[in-house]
């Protein structure tokens, strides 16, 4: 197995102990940093995807996640001075009176494996703060805003509406239980993903 | 005509109830029983685990807190450390109305009930977060093991309390398994680190005169059907439309039933009406039909998030068992 495969194969399984040093392994065979993020974030593809299938479940989702980010950990000084993702800054948080935040800490993990640089707001986040975090932040191209309870979905309409009248050039992708792609058109967003896999496929597309 | 609890049984049992069971009529719950500190509506509390909840105001919930400054366990490998609970007995006059409760219900017309929450996998996840609870399973499983041999131990000794004082012959235990979608953990998990939990806990009520469990679990959870037969629960309280719950009957039914079918956030929102909970509930029991079944909201007890909710859901199964019994 070639070094690049093997550090594939360790971040889709969530190898995270062994995954600095294969990463080291690679570079000091001379592949290229750029080369090996590319490969770690195709296996967070496929992790993505297997979840969405429902081939593997939060844990495995989470131990690959935390695999992807000890190989990025090596990789950073031998990254181009502007590293920062192609893909640009995703602001992401769950609407004001929503404290559910595992949803939204794997759509953030998945988005971030992706290709995008994170600014986690956290949760119970006001309209106004994407708003803020938007204009406060570098290249920010997507807002990802979740809600789970019914009675947040209010909240979600004004967080994405709030977002568009601010006439600021972002996307925005929202999620949670009782969302669907009909409210989520209703209201607005760009986009709609039903579990974290699918968000970081939608947010590249909806970026793209 | 059946009383409650017999036409609960009926439905379980695949015999001739002489109505569908509406929603929780069968389990009388003894509130009074002691337990650990539960937060309110516009709370913040410390529980007896040390575990801060908050329920924001007007909202439906209490949450766990889990920045670093609040999360009770932040390294898995030192739990026997930061994970102390609290005693399981409470004073004998805690119990006195719980007792007076428990011995004013008719148990020919109800089941005498006792609530038990969190549950364990809830547990694991309030003292040290959902991420790091999950990861836990697989980067320190001993631990993990361990952690949850420690639970079941409260648990467990909490039962005797419970049983010793108000013998219930139900009891309404909560444990949250999934998301919408799916299971937290897969099947192949979940057998190693929480069937074992829980085949002692239900085992220990079942061998102490508990005639019926109730798990309740809003969620996906169609994976671990098998599980939940083996553990000893008699009904899934909570099942949601995502599980395909007309299958689940046909392949389970006899085995476990299933309550629910009504997901709580397409009836109990702020717009309800009662034509969309008729709507929901003629649904559920038509697709579901009369046995191993019980129509309801897949909310965790006895009452709706909005008001009327609850009793309109009540009148549209009347309006169902009037249909189709």
């Amino acid at each position: 197995m070639s070094k690049i495969e093997e550090v594939k194969v360790l971040v889709e399984t969530g190898k995270s102990k062994k995954v600095a040093a294969a990463v080291q392994e690679a570079l000091d065979a001379g592949v290229k940093a750029q080369d090996i993020l590319d490969a770690m974030v195709a296996s967070m593809g496929v992790v993505g995807d297997k979840f969405s299938a429902g081939e593997i479940f939060v844990p495995e989702m989470l131990i690959a996640a935390k695999a992807m980010s000890k190989g990025v950990e090596v990789l950073k000084p031998h990254m181009a001075g502007d590293s920062a993702s192609s893909l640009g800054t995703c602001v992401i948080g769950t609407v004001a009176g929503d404290l559910h935040d595992i949803g939204k800490n794997l759509v953030s993990m998945m988005i971030e494996s992706a290709g995008f640089t994170i600014v986690d707001l956290g949760v119970d986040v006001p309209a106004d703060k994407f708003v803020e975090a938007i204009k406060a932040n570098e290249n920010v191209t997507l807002v990802a805003c979740s809600g789970l309870l019914t009675t947040t979905m209010p909240a979600l309409k004004e967080a994405v509406q709030t977002i568009k009248a601010s006439g600021l050039d972002v996307k925005v992708i929202v999620g949670g239980a009782p969302v669907t792609p009909e409210y989520a058109a209703e209201i607005g967003a760009d986009g709609y993903a039903p579990d974290a896999g699918s968000a970081a496929v939608k947010a590249k597309e909806i970026v793209a | 005509m059946l009383t409650k609890r017999q036409n609960l049984m009926e439905t379980i049992k695949g015999g001739k109830p002489d109505r569908f069971v509406k929603q929780y009529e069968f389990m009388n719950f003894i509130m009074e029983a002691p337990m650990g500190a539960m937060v309110g509506p516009g709370q913040t509390i410390v529980n007896d685990w040390g575990i801060t909840f908050t329920w924001p105001e007007g909202q439906l919930g209490g949450f766990p807190v889990h920045d670093d400054e609040h999360k009770v366990l932040k390294d898995i490998t030192e739990w026997r450390k930061f994970v102390k609970a609290p005693s399981a007995i409470y004073p004998e006059e805690r119990w006195a109305a719980a007792i007076e409760h428990a011995n004013a219900i008719d148990r020919n017309e109800e089941f005498a009930t006792c609530f038990v929450a969190p549950g364990i996998f809830e547990m694991t996840h309030h003292l040290m977060s959902m991420e790091d609870a999950l990861m836990a399973l697989y980067e320190e499983p001993e631990d993990m093991h361990d952690l949850i041999d420690y639970l079941v131990e409260y648990e467990l000794a909490y039962a005797k309390e419970l049983i010793d004082h108000l013998h219930p012959d139900c009891i309404f235990h909560h444990d949250d398994w999934g998301s919408q979608r799916s299971s937290f953990v897969s099947p192949e998990m979940f057998e190693e680190f929480f069937l074992p939990a829980y085949k002692k806990i239900y085992g220990f009520y079942k061998a102490n005169g508990v005639e019926l469990i109730v798990h309740h679990s809003d969620s996906y959870a169609a994976n671990l059907v098998p599980y939940m037969i083996e553990m000893g629960i008699d009904i899934w309280q909570g099942v949601m439309t995502t599980n395909n719950v007309p299958e689940l009957i046909k392949k389970y039914g006899g085995q476990i039933s299933f309550m629910g079918d009504i997901d709580s956030g397409v009836i109990d929102f702020p717009g309800w009406t009662p034509e969309i909970i008729f709507e929901k509930t003629k649904e559920a029991c038509e697709r579901c039909g009369k046995l191993y079944f019980i129509p309801g909201a897949s909310h965790g007890l006895n009452f709706g998030c909005f008001p009327g909710v609850y009793e309109s859901n009540d009148e549209a199964i009347d309006k169902m068992s009037k249909e189709m019994f």
